[in-house]
């Protein structure tokens, strides 16, 4: 009798995930409440970051079936795999977007393509480190600080890498403010980062009504592997500058992007389960995405500083550093480090003119990438 | 004709990518210098726009 009732308990515990449970679940289970820690107490992006740790949590606890197929986190990563949530997210960001600041100046576009160097550095340092050179072009994308696009370059080139990349991605942007500012003032001297700009034009609402249709006819033409995200952002935007379809444009910025952002969000957290991302290579990859960033804002700074050899009306270097993409948490950073020096030196909205040209720049390389592997 | 899989090739690649991308993010800035002209075909204002012209 006592020997039947130990050994339905034993039978009970067995179904239960605590005889599965390992070291690795716990480690990613304490990077999951991390990620939580940082969203709440230190307010770093919780829009990204709570989702992720929310749903990394739950994929390592054994016996969860929320990421297996049938379980809904299974179907929200599947949006991402079939590549649906990329360019729905791009749909968003082009309908909350205000790209006046990028049309008022499009000089400083240039710096949108200098501030991702570090791509190019990640591409040949994967490559070094043994991965394919597929493989290389798909981690190297991180350093183009845009999660949709590093999703979709990886679903391209390296589908099995999506996981660490996506989570390497979108983990470095929340992480901005910590990782940009340091390399910011190593490259930059006080009175470089106390330059004050002056007043940009105002830019018309028929340029702002016409400059979707433009874009969106270039990078179809020129770029087709990117095209299906850069012409979901111009269609998101041309919505909003219309000014005609107010309900669909304040639909798509807010209640499709919210359901869109808890898909990705729930979607990546789920893929960091510890046998899939405990890896050596995991940590190559985090490694590499961060000396991608670290070069990226380098060579954005460096690129806004030859710039002002040429130029009259100086530029802060400073701004260089937004043309990394990741809108507009870089636009923020370098608004935040201009203020340290100076508090009456809003660079906001300077900032936010490479800021976007950052993700033209990330789509671009994205696309001839694509282009020189083959890829369609 | 794809890049080939060697460091090479990964150094062709990153030098190719990052030129190119300048060069048409520097053509795609020089066609919205040309915006401002779009104003000489005249003035859409925000009110006018919103009650159907």
């Amino acid at each position: 009798m006592i020997e039947q009732f130990f050994g339905l308990l034993l039978a009970l515990f067995e179904q239960t995930g605590l005889a599965a449970i390992s070291a690795g679940n716990i480690i990613m289970m304490i990077v999951g409440g991390v990620l939580v820690y940082l969203a709440i107490a230190k307010r770093y992006e919780p829009f990204l970051l709570l989702g992720i740790g929310f749903s990394c949590i739950v994929a390592n606890v054994p016996g969860s079936d929320l990421t297996a197929p049938g379980g809904l986190f299974y179907y929200a990563f599947r949006g991402v795999e079939l590549v649906i949530i990329p360019p729905l997210i791009f749909l968003g960001v082009g309908a909350m977007t205000d790209f006046g600041p990028m049309l008022a100046r499009p000089g400083l576009m240039i710096l949108g393509a200098a501030a991702h160097a570090g791509i190019f550095i990640a591409i040949i340092l994967a490559k070094l480190a043994g991965f394919s050179i597929s493989e290389a072009g798909a981690i190297g994308i991180i350093g183009g600080a845009d999660g949709p696009m590093a999703i979709f370059v990886a679903m391209k080139l390296a589908p099995h890498l999506l996981p660490q990349i996506a989570v390497a991605a979108y983990s470095y942007m929340a992480l901005m403010p910590m990782i940009q500012p340091p390399v910011m003032k190593l490259f930059t001297s006080k009175a470089e980062r106390s330059i004050v700009m002056t007043q940009t034009r105002k830019v018309s609402r028929l340029e702002k009504i016409v400059f979707p249709f433009v874009i969106a006819i270039i990078v179809n033409l020129l770029l087709p592997p990117v095209a299906p995200l850069v012409t979901m952002l111009m269609l998101g935007n041309m919505l909003r500058e219309v000014l005609l379809v107010d309900r669909l444009a304040n639909t798509v910025a807010n209640d499709l992007m919210n359901v869109i952002t808890i898909i990705l969000t729930v979607a990546i957290g789920s893929t960091m389960a510890a046998d899939r991302f405990l890896t050596y290579t995991t940590l190559l990859i985090v490694g590499l995405g961060l000396i991608a960033f670290l070069g990226g804002t380098a060579s954005g700074v460096i690129a806004a500083k030859f710039l002002n050899l040429f130029i009259k009306d100086k530029i802060n270097p400073l701004i260089g550093s937004a043309g990394i993409a990741s809108v507009p948490i870089a636009a923020r950073v370098t608004h935040v480090v201009a203020l340290k020096e100076n508090p009456y030196n809003f660079l906001i909205m300077h900032a936010m003119g490479p800021n976007l040209a950052g993700v033209f720049g990330t789509a671009i390389s994205g696309g001839i990438m694509l282009a020189l592997l083959g890829v369609k | 004709m794809t890049v080939p899989d060697t460091l090479e090739g990964a150094v062709i690649l990153s030098v190719v990518d990052f030129f190119l991308s300048i060069v048409i993010i520097y053509g795609i800035s020089l066609v919205l210098h040309l915006f401002p002209y779009l104003n000489r075909l005249g003035n859409l204002t925000d009110e006018k726009l919103k009650s159907g012209h």
